[in-house]
């Protein structure tokens, strides 16, 4: 008997939990869905820690670096093992092309170690250190010139590695940013039109339709366009974030006027209209938290589409421009077929967008599975 | 046991033989039919009495072979075709074409919601010409013309407009007509209602009813009467089938088993529903019935953690079977009364103590 | 329907003129204008302007008006002559720098969507006949990674394994000889031949889009009641797939072809940079830099318009499909 009573418990807790519960339960069972959130987990561990996971700066560079290929991680000097290391580089006088070439400096090795001294930086613009996760160490005679380059550097000689750090400081913010403003905008202005109705909606869904028709990245090149050359870092980064999410909220409010439609007239509705609760106490208390999920769902789903609206924008040098970096900056020299095919490293950043977007939708469409917890 | 080709030619139209339905899920397999036999006379209304969950709809879709992927049946419908002499519906290929001859020209189905068992896609005329054009006839003018015929049959108005009219121009009841129009037009030899009524307002649930008996007298018909509603069965039926989690727990002619039920579930549909048990057990109850438990059944009867004439170290131990104790009337309980029963219960507790003295 | 469709139509030009205002507010943001830029760049040779010829210039190019008289100025020359203003950059109508431009354009979008179709169409039957088979599993994963991945960056991956593959990355739509001697049936093939990256990169994301829709959609409509009435007839299951089931699919897929468009405009502006595609995307970044606002203006417009006959041209055969729709939206 035993046996049937606790079935009988699971029941109960089953038809007791709570929306919540029940979505995490599922959420659980979609094993792409559970991948996605630990490698976003990942990715955002470098947004908030990239001045200590990155071993240079942003705008670090070398001369002597221009374009070079990974770093090679040895482990073997002159035959004898002395843990990972690598060499620097140094200029050579060709004899026979009588061309200055750049190779390997063999005689001299670096050791890679952690937490080494480098250059300054914030933790969440707060704590300020400047030691790093991992770096070179000074050679045996003194000389600094060794540098882990983990994917390569660019024309200048920066390490992308790094960039890509400081680079997803925006491409991976500017989404969510941008989803909280459309998230605010389509709920209030969703709400409103679904909850009054009649002509105030007729003129929200027109604008809505309006504002559908035309096509998203053009629009967002042409506000784009309007940003002025030489704007501070942060400003440049509010007003992408506002084009961004000028054209979400569309989306969002979508769904918040169908909720409406359909959950307005429900009796419990009706039930606190008559008790005298106010249009604002009603939405929120009691239209809102029904279709909450369903709006975690879409706003998830739409963040995808502001990463690759904010890269597209940056790669077309319409939006955030240098020296602030994002993704979309470092493929700005993979637009010269030339360049990228001889360096082919050059692509990683692609590779982060890439993982970064499908993350998110698959991240997207568990919760999404999740949000119907009774199906 | 009975042979195979027991069926009694005069007299069945369809016997149902130690029928199984087996679904697979995530969590394995449902026996959501555990092995039941009954058989339909020609010309008579079997009502199949259950609440929800309990196989009744699973065995009628199984006849027509019409369940979904993951249920597998097991077992013997024989079915007297006339096409194809006396045949076993389980074995047939559900997608072949043997099966499809059947569907819809011998043995027919309505269902619970007139209105999602249209396409709102086609007019009602085009879906109810396209049963008669597949089985009667392939020349227009005469299956529209047959087609009509049957709509005016089921008493809707106006048919030839009603005819190029789409699913949302109709009522809930009229819907149920054209339903029943679309079931019936190639005059089927049975015909299998899933709780016809069940949808519908209390007096468009008479006027079908009533409907469904006209047609029958005329076509002679038998029917496979589904419903959990003991009041319908008592205007509709010849005999009740009442089942319970997958078996059949009583059978017999519908006066036989409102006068002297002997299956404790089969008083307790007849008194109230409410009386059984407190409102705790209940909600126990219909938990037991869902999908979760079905799988893990304890060995026994079925009913008994909510049976108030239980005998204990008896129905939680040994499963019980159909016993006849004379008049049609067959019962599966071992507190039943009736010498039959008796004499089975001393068989199997004989068993059980042989069991325990062996081991 | 009749009624339906008059008034989807009456809503197309208020819809346009809302457009191409929001469309000229956007463009005419940017702080300066055209002059601006063009003194600029020719102060840095050296030249030196007095306070008349810049407002002389203002006044040639019609920029000494506030942005809504321009704007009424450039709606009336669309209406009344088909004029879409003065592209400073190319110095010429607008429309004459487009034209051909916008001719490839529709022509390349007409394109792009009869592949779509013709190819998600049937890979949804037969993903949604053959559920959790492994070509099901193939085609479920090639479309989250088609739809989830921007087409700009397939590009550059597609151009990278050509140039390594080939050397050349076949760019353009036009080789030089034929932007010298035009399209003629000797190079046609040559040009299909240069159409086929841009279609697939294009066009995967739509493409993958629609085998989802119509996937889910298929199994939806098979699970419905109506599937098991045709069933119970005695319906043969082509019939269920091809006539029940595949039609109920169909309506939001017909319902989307505006906002296909619409994504279609959107991933091809930057894909044809990447690929460097004779079509308006490449030209709208050009006129956007130079502050080239009438030609700007014109191509978003343009691209705005295509969209909304789309949207138009479905909202009409959504009402011919749907009999629902056909029905109850005729009457309001």
């Amino acid at each position: 008997m035993a046996f049937i009573k606790k079935k009988a418990n699971k029941n109960e807790s089953y038809y007791m939990a709570s929306q919540w519960t029940l979505m995490g339960r599922k959420l659980k069972k979609h094993k792409l869905a559970k991948l996605s959130l630990l490698i976003l987990g990942i990715l955002y561990l470098g947004v908030i820690f990239s001045g200590f996971i990155a071993p240079y700066g942003l705008e670090d560079y070398d001369k002597l670096y221009q374009n070079t290929a990974p770093t090679k991680i040895r482990f073997y000097h002159e035959g004898e093992f002395i843990g990972p290391f690598v060499y620097s580089l140094e200029k050579y006088n060709n004899p026979e092309t009588f061309r200055v070439e750049i190779t390997e400096d063999t005689s001299e090795y670096y050791k890679l170690k952690f937490f080494t001294k480098g250059v300054k930086y914030k933790i969440l613009g707060l704590f300020e250190s400047d030691i790093h996760l991992f770096g070179t160490d000074v050679g045996s005679n003194g000389s600094t010139s060794g540098k882990v380059m983990l994917f390569g550097s660019d024309q200048l000689g920066r390490d992308i590695f790094s960039r890509i750090l400081y680079g997803s400081q925006i491409s991976l913010t500017i989404p969510f940013a941008s989803a909280a403003i459309s998230f605010v905008l389509g709920i209030t202005i969703g709400s409103i039109s679904g909850y009054f109705g009649g002509v105030i909606d007729n003129i929200i869904q027109r604008i809505i339709e309006v504002l559908g028709s035309i096509p998203s990245i053009p629009l967002w090149m042409a506000m784009s366009a309007a940003i002025p050359a030489g704007l501070s870092t942060v400003k440049m980064y509010l007003l992408i974030t506002i084009i961004l999410s000028l054209i979400n909220w569309c989306g969002i409010a979508r769904v918040v006027r169908g909720k409406f439609m359909s959950l307005k007239n429900e009796d419990y509705v009706m039930a606190a209209r008559i008790a005298g609760v106010n249009d604002a106490v009603i939405i929120l208390r009691h239209l809102v938290p029904g279709f909450l999920s369903y709006l975690i769902v879409s706003i998830t789903l739409s963040i995808p589409s502001s990463i690759i609206g904010e890269t597209s924008m940056s790669f077309l040098g319409l939006g955030i421009r240098s020296p602030a970096t994002s993704w979309g900056v470092l493929l700005d020299e993979t637009k010269n077929i030339a360049n990228f095919s001889q360096y082919p490293w050059k692509m990683i950043p692609l590779f982060f967008v890439i993982l970064a977007v499908l993350a998110f939708n698959f991240l997207g469409d568990g919760l999404r599975d999740a949000a119907d917890p009774y199906k | 046991m009975e042979s195979v080709t027991a069926i009694n030619k005069k007299e069945h139209i369809l016997e149902v033989k130690d029928f199984k339905v087996n679904i697979r899920t995530d969590e394995g397999i449902i026996t959501a039919v555990r092995g039941i036999d009954f058989n339909i006379k020609k010309g008579e209304t079997l009502g199949l009495v259950g609440e929800s969950g309990c196989g009744k709809s699973l065995t009628s879709k199984a006849i027509l072979g019409i369940n979904e992927k993951i249920c597998e049946s097991l077992g013997n419908i024989f079915f007297d075709s006339n096409d194809y002499g006396l045949i076993d519906l389980v074995s047939l290929n559900p997608k072949g074409k043997d099966i499809r001859n059947i569907r819809g020209k011998e043995i027919s189905m309505i269902f619970q919601e007139p209105m999602v068992s249209f396409s709102p896609m086609y007019t009602i005329g085009n879906q109810i010409n396209e049963c008669t054009r597949l089985h009667i006839t392939k020349d227009k003018a005469k299956s529209k013309e047959i087609s009509l015929e049957m709509m005016r049959k089921v008493g809707i108005a106006n048919v030839e407009k009603r005819y190029n009219q789409y699913p949302h121009e109709f009522s809930g009841g009229m819907l149920q007509r054209a339903l029943i129009a679309m079931a019936l037009v190639c005059r089927p030899k049975l015909l299998l209602a899933d709780e016809p009524t069940t949808a519908l307002d209390v007096t468009i649930q008479a006027q079908i009813l009533e409907l469904m008996k006209e047609l029958q007298r005329e076509l002679g018909m038998s029917i496979l009467f589904i419903t959990h509603d003991l009041g319908t069965v008592a205007g509709m039926c010849d005999r009740v089938a009442v089942m319970y989690l997958g078996k059949i727990v009583e059978i017999a002619p519908v006066e036989e088993i409102y006068q002297n039920p002997k299956h404790p579930y089969t008083k307790g549909l007849i008194g109230s529903v409410h009386k059984i048990g407190n409102k705790k057990e209940e909600r126990l109850f219909s938990i037991e019935g869902t999908v979760p438990l079905a799988m893990n059944l304890p060995p026994g009867c079925g009913f008994y953690e909510r049976c108030e004439d239980r005998i204990e170290g008896l129905c939680n131990r040994a499963e019980v079977d159909l016993v006849s104790i004379g008049n049609e009337h067959e019962v599966s309980c071992f507190a039943c009364d009736h010498e039959a029963c008796k004499a089975f219960r001393a068989k199997v507790e004989a068993e059980l103590d042989g069991n325990i003295g062996g081991n | 329907m009749a009624k339906y469709i008059l008034k989807r139509i009456s809503l197309f030009i208020p819809t346009l003129i809302l457009i191409s205002l929001i469309i000229f507010f956007v463009i005419q943001l940017p702080p300066g204008d055209y002059v601006d830029s063009l003194i600029s760049a020719r102060s840095a040779e050296g030249e030196i302007f007095t306070p008349e010829e810049i407002a002389h210039w203002r006044e040639y190019y019609g920029l000494d008006d506030s942005w809504y008289i321009q704007y009424g100025k450039w709606m009336k020359g669309i209406i009344t002559k088909g004029d879409f203003g003065y592209s400073f950059i190319y110095g010429k109508p607008v429309w004459s720098v487009i034209s051909r431009t916008v001719g490839m354009t529709v022509i390349l979008t007409l394109i792009i969507t009869v592949f779509q179709y013709a190819v998600s169409i049937p890979i949804a039957i037969y993903s949604s006949t053959h559920q959790y088979s492994v070509g099901d599993y193939f085609f479920s994963f090639i479309g989250f990674f088609g739809q989830a991945v921007p087409n700009f960056l397939i590009a550059i991956l597609l151009m990278y394994w050509s140039f390594k593959a080939t050397g050349s990355a076949n760019l353009g739509l036009y080789s030089t000889e034929m932007l010298q001697n035009g399209i003629h049936l000797y190079n046609l093939g040559e040009f299909l031949k240069r159409l086929i990256i841009p279609i697939i990169v294009i066009g995967t994301a739509s493409t993958c889009g629609i085998i989802r829709t119509v996937r889910a959609q298929m199994l939806d409509e098979q699970s419905k009641q109506y599937i098991l009435a045709a069933r119970s007839k005695g319906v043969s299951e082509n019939v269920i797939i091809y006539k029940y089931c595949l039609r109920a699919a169909l309506n939001p897929v017909v319902s989307g072809i505006g906002g296909m468009l619409s994504h279609l405009f959107s991933g091809s502006t930057v894909t044809a940079m990447v690929l460097n595609l004779q079509i308006l995307g490449p030209e709208l970044l050009k006129a956007l830099k130079a502050q080239d606002m009438y030609l700007a203006g014109t191509i978003v417009m343009v691209q705005a318009f295509l969209v909304v006959v789309g949207t138009l041209l479905s909202d009409i055969a959504l009402a011919w499909l749907d009999p629902r729709i056909r029905y109850t939206k005729g009457r309001d």
